[in-house]
């Protein structure tokens, strides 16, 4: 659908510059083929408004940087092709939930990295064991695929932005936060019990909290299984109460 | 360290409590509304569904004891009363949390937000319209029949609860039990879910609509 002229609505703020009001800024460019909201946006950056903030490292869906809020739905800006849009018309906003940097760019890796540290999100190894010079165990080849399921999260923060319950309490760990903790459940070589993990997301900050919206499930541009995942940690979390 | 319930246990015991809670009211709802419908099968049907609710078969005049009822919707309130609390941990009831989850709504398009929000609003409504209806049967127990039923349903303006009732708490209960399903895990795949959801549906529709026939056989009963 090249030549076409797309309209874009995009959000505009910088909290760093004195007396900036939010606000909604109408731009057009035209469609070129195979034109992602990535191109998009580095097109209007190039040619028509150099201050226009945005982030992106790899443009192919695995940095997770470039997470916004296109027509209402949260994902990623590289892998959406304009031509997804019949009426041509692209509204931006930057991700809810997190602290703005400015326009459509939020510090998503402030949020990651104290999200890591109060989950201590990294293995454990069974019986304290930190020798580096020790083989570890063999692994499973399903448990191996398993774990490599819920490796595949990029940090980019949409399911935080996608959870209403998240927004509502700031300090709800997110999907993001019981994804990995569910990864670090499942592998054999952490020494961590299901007591140990009751103690760090059986509240109401943690699984006890989610209420199943599955704002993450149905926007995650990963498709990890969060509905399985919660699901399954909420029962093990439950079952450590019998 | 199983069994050990301290302080810190307590956002899991609620959370089961919550869905265990729903569960049972749910399916309280959905067996009450099909003995109040037998009203459809004619007054006869209806008397001896309210006699049999009353153990007359226990009793030797064959009155029964209506207490039985009133013990029932007190049994019914608690357990509301118990679903509400937990409840409450969820509803945004502060200012800061409602708009939070407006601007959310307003920014964000996912319909399963939607539905729970829908759940939110119709529990508020059932809380303050389930007490007067449990209030208006528990202290008149004997009056429960064709014609007493009639009399508090179209003689003295009970439809004005138990429509908007009706509506509401179908929804939520509905909606409800998909959730249940949901956050247990009873949905393995995305499919399922989907199907999951139209089932949820179906009932809602299917029994506001068995509500609302039931309400309007009263009619021809009401006492002039
Ligand atoms: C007798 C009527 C009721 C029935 C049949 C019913 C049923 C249910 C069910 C099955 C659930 C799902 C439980 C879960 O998520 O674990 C639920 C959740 C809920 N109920 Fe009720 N309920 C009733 C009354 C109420 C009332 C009076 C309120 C008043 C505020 C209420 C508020 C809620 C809320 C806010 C939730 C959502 C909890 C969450 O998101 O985790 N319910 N209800
Ligand atoms: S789970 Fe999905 S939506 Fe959430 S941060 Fe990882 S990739 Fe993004
Ligand atoms: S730029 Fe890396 S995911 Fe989009």
């Amino acid at each position: 659908m090249s030549g076409r002229i797309l309209t874009f609505n995009i959000f505009r703020y910088d909290p760093q510059e004195p007396g900036d009001k939010p606000k909604m800024v109408q731009y057009q460019l035209a469609e070129t083929s195979g034109m992602t909201v990535f191109i998009a946006l580095n097109r209007l950056r190039q040619e028509q408004d150099p201050s226009l903030q945005f982030d992106f490292v790899c443009r192919a869906g695995i940095c997770g940087s470039c997470a916004m809020v296109i027509n209402g739905f949260p994902t990623l800006a590289c892998r959406t092709l304009t031509a997804k849009y019949p009426k041509g018309e692209i509204t931006l906003m930057p991700l809810p939930g997190f602290e703005l940097i400015g326009d459509l760019s939020v510090n998503t890796g402030k949020f990651m990295r104290e999200l890591a540290e109060r989950l201590q999100l990294w293995l454990h190894p069974k019986g304290g064991d930190m020798d580096i010079h020790r083989l570890e165990d063999p692994m499973a080849p399903e448990e191996a695929a398993k774990l490599y399921e819920l490796e595949r999260c990029v940090e980019c923060g949409v399911c935080v932005s996608a959870c209403a319950t998240k927004q509502m309490r700031d300090t709800f760990v997110g999907a993001v936060g019981m994804m990995k903790i569910a990864r670090f459940e499942l592998d054999s070589r952490d020494g961590r019990s299901a007591d140990d993990f009751y103690h760090v997301i059986g509240n109401q900050d943690g699984v006890f909290g989610c209420m199943t919206l599955l704002g993450c499930q149905d926007n995650c541009p990963k498709d990890l299984p969060h509905m399985q995942q919660i699901a399954y940690l909420r029962r093990k979390m439950a079952s450590t109460l019998l | 360290m199983a069994g050990k319930l301290d302080i810190r246990r307590w956002s899991g015991v609620l959370d089961v409590g919550q869905s265990l809670s729903g569960v049972v009211l749910a399916l309280f709802l959905w067996t009450h509304l099909l003995l109040v419908s037998s009203i459809l099968l004619g007054p006869e049907a209806m008397s001896w569904v309210a006699r049999n609710m009353e153990l007359a078969f226990l009793s030797d005049d064959g009155h029964g004891y209506p207490w039985v009822v009133s013990l029932i919707a007190i049994g019914v309130g608690l357990l509301a009363a118990f679903h509400v609390l937990v409840a409450l941990h969820k509803l945004p009831l502060s200012l800061r949390q409602q708009k939070a989850l407006k601007s959310q709504m307003q920014v964000i398009n996912h319909s399963d937000t939607r539905l729970w929000s829908w759940q939110a609003g119709t529990g508020i409504v059932i809380l303050l319209l389930l007490p007067v209806h449990l209030w208006l049967v528990g202290s008149a127990p004997e009056t429960i029949g064709p014609v007493g039923s009639a009399q508090r349903i179209w003689g003295e303006y009970g439809y004005l609860i138990y429509l908007p009732l009706l509506l509401t708490v179908e929804l939520h209960a509905a909606i409800g039990l998909y959730r249940v399903a949901l956050k247990w895990g009873a949905a393995r795949d995305l499919n399922t879910r989907a199907r999951l959801r139209t089932i949820k549906t179906v009932l809602s529709v299917l029994f506001v609509g068995i509500g609302l026939a039931a309400l309007l056989a009263f009619l021809p009963h009401t006492p002039a």
